[in-house]
């Protein structure tokens, strides 16, 4: 297992340098100069040869070699540098805004879950019958349906016109519940059918037959004989989905005002804020790697076929 | 104790009625809003406050920051920190006398001493060199604990303007700076003093010290809501109680119709800002001939303009600035759109032929670069006028850019039309005249919207050093000439729009898009 642990990180460690290095490249061959936007952020008149000062004071005469190494050692020692935008550093930032996401992402999966493995274990229970078709018709709708759609309709219905819940804000559980179940939406959709199928596979196995034919009822089989095989299959599905909601956070967050580092780096993309989006997709990629790992490690322990490969 | 379906249902259900009575008890929490309180939307966090730093929201700034005199209704300027003042030596000389009894948050009273030390912090750095008060600054005379004379090297030119301007002209407690003069906590002499600030909120009391007219409500909570619909949907749920102001956390018009049809109240006013498409002959050897420039202009229907994108909202516009503005100049109607005249001018231009005119083989094509996100609604606005020029045989290019690559564009003169936005009150007319029209100003960041160094400078120069009743002739000479040769085409005044829920009474749309307007509003709760 260390060895399975060991390689893993070794290629996590180059997947985020050359996955930096795109976004490097990407940024900064992006048309148009930054500084000007800098100014005019700054001051409603621009001062001759002030638009020359801020792209001096922020590095873009230097050559983009020097550049992105600089960065790169920075952010090593945990330095992400000063956001253009409003001359704090980005790494004192950082931290609320990864508790903001981390929340959402948590949270989402949770709901995501629950409502995953409830509509699908619906369909399992009663197959090709109404709440199989209910459950599939739900899975269809949430996975095509567009999450800003589905945060403005819950805006519209939780907080308009019942106001059940607050619309915006990061205030306490109250004010989670409507931004969690937006992001859980498309996940859900997706784990109900993979849970639907796993377990129809499952209950068509030889040894459910013999559960069978030893008097053990329907739901007995699908909780302790047929969910055990379905896990490994679920938790890759999870670990994608959750994977998938740091992009549904950039979407989601500031639907709800939610200054996480979705909102962070929506922020930078639109000021050109290189140092605030650099740090960003360094994040998301560090997260999406370790969700990886830890998806990886749970399989390993949950499915002996896996095991018994690296053993 | 056996966990069968009925006992399932039975927890699932009463978690279920507890979710339900907690959200409803909550709701009362954040819907209805602390009694004093009134909650204002902003679209990003305020920023870094110092009023000589540029990255706060102006209108948090105002908040706390006076300046020594207002910007009124129509550019009048009002007392606010002085109470008097007189330009002497032919306006090399400013003579203030400060307001007595006035005192910051922090008990710090505020004198001739305190006001030279705010005025230190940015008169005659190279950095507010933009403003002309800055830029020709030479030396601070203290005459007495309330009088203060501020000499120049020349007459600045609008300086009770500039000296009304948010920032950097405004005041700051002396005892709110550090060793080393950095700054350290917002501090100023205004009605409301700062409680605590972070990116989702700013919260604010009323100071009741305040030597003016004091709010009529303890406490003011400026939410940081980022995305527009969600701040219509606050409103809406009763969560905020105003929402509005370009700078602030802008509506659209389409947005204030749907406020409109939920019940709430908008508030619509002329705004002082005026939307310009600016022609670039530099690049397109059709648009040097004023009746090219002419025809195009004539061939915008400006009415549908304001009926399409700004909703009826927004008054189309014959003038560089609306009669909001000071020495706005003689007001024109707005030209009506005449396809029959339109494409007479270009018959007699020499572009003849069809669908597409051409002269000399060259087909009458321009490119117009518009940036959305630069100038709201540009897009749509850009796409009605190349249906419009199709009809007068003009094929229009709608090239459609980031915000970054509209500036870039503009700056290289890398269109043949463009958009551009004036400045507003309290910078025009001068701001948007000089910075926009002058060529020898160098501007990086807008580029200009029509520059003649030749013929148009001159009478710029004459404007700027004219004084007294000479500055409103002087600048008409400037209209003219910009209405004469049709060198630019504005299209409609933006308005400014405000949405507030029933709770906010009195309420009156700010002076500039830089102020908070909380001035006048009583709670009703």
């Amino acid at each position: 297992m260390i060895h399975f642990i060991s390689k893993r990180l070794r290629h996590s460690l180059v997947l985020l340098f050359m996955a930096s290095l795109v976004c490097f490249t990407l940024v900064v061959s992006a048309p148009g100069n930054v500084a000007v936007l800098i100014a005019e952020l700054r001051g409603a008149v621009a001062t001759p040869g002030y638009v020359e000062k801020v792209a001096e004071e922020i590095g873009l005469h230097k050559p983009l070699l020097m550049r992105y190494a600089g960065w790169l050692g920075d952010a090593v020692r945990g330095d992400f540098g000063i956001s253009y935008r409003t001359g704090q550093e980005v790494s004192a930032d950082l931290p609320k805004r990864m508790l903001v996401t981390g929340t959402l992402i948590v949270g989402s999966a949770v709901v995501a879950t629950l409502l995953g493995l409830a509509l699908g274990f619906l369909g399992a229970f009663w197959p090709y019958r109404l709440p199989d078709r209910v459950s599939r018709g739900l899975a269809l709708l949430g996975a095509s349906t567009p999450t800003f759609f589905v945060g403005a309709l819950m805006i519209y219905g939780f907080s308009v016109t019942f106001q059940l819940f607050p619309s915006f804000g990061f205030g306490g559980p109250e004010s989670w519940v409507l931004p969690w179940v937006t992001v859980a939406v498309l996940p859900a959709a997706v784990l109900s059918r993979v849970v639907r199928v796993g377990l129809e596979e499952a209950m068509a196995s030889p040894f459910v037959l013999t559960a069978k034919s030893k008097g053990l009822g329907r739901t007995a089989i699908l909780f302790r004989d047929a969910l055990p095989n379905i896990i490994p299959v679920f938790i890759n599905a999870l670990g994608t989905q959750v994977g998938l909601m740091t992009a549904t956070a950039i979407i989601v967050e500031p639907l709800f005002a939610w200054q996480g580092v979705g909102d962070y780096f929506l922020q930078g993309v639109k000021f050109r804020d290189f140092m605030v989006v650099q740090a960003c997709l360094l994040i998301f990629l560090a997260f999406f790697i370790v969700v990886n790992l830890i998806v990886d490690l749970a399989v390993l322990m949950t499915d002996p076929r896996v095991r018994r490969q690296w053993s | 104790m056996s966990f069968n379906r009925r006992t399932f249902l039975q927890i699932g259900s009463g978690a279920l009625g507890l979710a339900i009575t907690d959200a409803t008890f909550t709701k009362f929490a954040f819907a209805e809003g602390a009694a004093g309180t009134l909650r204002v939307a902003i679209a990003k966090p305020a920023g870094n406050l110092d009023p000589q730093s540029h990255y706060a929201i102006w209108a948090i700034q105002d908040l706390m920051f006076e300046p020594l005199v207002r910007y009124g209704k129509g550019g009048q300027i009002e007392p606010c920190l002085a109470t008097d003042w007189k330009i002497e030596e032919g306006g090399k000389t400013l003579h203030l006398t400060l307001r007595q009894g006035v005192t910051f948050q922090d008990g710090t009273v505020f004198d001739a001493a305190s006001c030279k030390w705010n005025l230190e912090r940015w008169l005659g750095l190279d950095q507010f060199s933009w403003m002309n008060c800055s830029k020709y600054f030479q030396s601070l005379e203290v005459i007495d604990e309330h009088q203060i004379a501020v000499h120049f090297k020349e007459p600045p030119l609008a300086l009770m303007q500039e000296l009304s301007y948010t920032r950097p002209p405004r005041f700051l407690s002396p005892k709110s700076v550090d060793a080393n003069g950095k700054f350290v906590e917002p501090v100023g002499t205004g009605p409301w003093r700062q409680l605590g600030a972070d990116d989702t909120q700013s919260v604010f009391e009323r100071y009741d010290g305040y030597w003016g007219d004091k709010p009529t409500y303890q406490r003011l909570e400026a939410k940081v809501i980022p995305d527009p619909r969600a701040r219509v949907a606050a409103l809406r749920a009763g969560e905020i109680d105003l929402v509005g102001g370009f700078w602030i956390a802008p509506l659209t018009p389409v947005e204030a119709k749907q406020l409109e049809a939920a019940g709430l109240n908008v508030v619509i006013d002329p705004g002082n800002v005026t939307l310009v498409m600016a022609f670039n002959p530099d690049r397109t050897e059709a648009l040097k001939d004023p009746q090219v420039r002419k025809a195009v202009s004539i061939g915008i229907d400006r009415a549908a303009i304001s009926q399409a994108l700004y909703q009826g909202f927004a008054r189309p516009a014959g003038n560089l600035f609306s009669d909001a503005l000071p020495f706005a100049g003689t007001q024109h109607d707005a030209p009506v759109r005449d396809v029959a005249a339109a494409s007479a001018l270009l018959e007699k231009a020499g572009w003849t032929g069809g669908p597409v005119r051409s002269k000399d083989g060259t087909p009458l094509t321009l490119e117009i670069v518009v940036s959305p996100d630069a100038v709201p609604g540009s897009r749509v606005v850009a796409e009605v006028i190349q249906s419009e020029m199709k009809e007068i045989g003009i094929n229009l290019i709608v090239r459609s850019v980031d915000h970054a690559s509209k500036h870039t564009d503009m700056l290289e003169r890398k269109y043949d039309l463009g958009f551009f936005l004036t400045y507003g009150a309290p910078y025009d007319p001068f701001g948007t005249v000089v910075a926009l029209c002058l060529s020898t100003f160098k501007n990086d960041v807008e580029g200009k919207l029509f520059t003649d160094p030749a013929n148009l400078d001159p009478l710029i120069n004459a404007a700027t050093a004219a004084t007294g009743d000479q500055i409103a002739p002087s600048i008409q000479k400037v209209y003219d000439w910009l209405r004469d040769n049709d060198a630019i085409a504005p299209l409609v005044y933006v308005p400014s729009i405000w949405a507030h829920s029933k709770r906010v009474q009195g309420f009156t749309s700010p002076v500039t898009e830089y102020d908070m307007p909380y001035e006048n509003i009583v709670l009703a709760e």
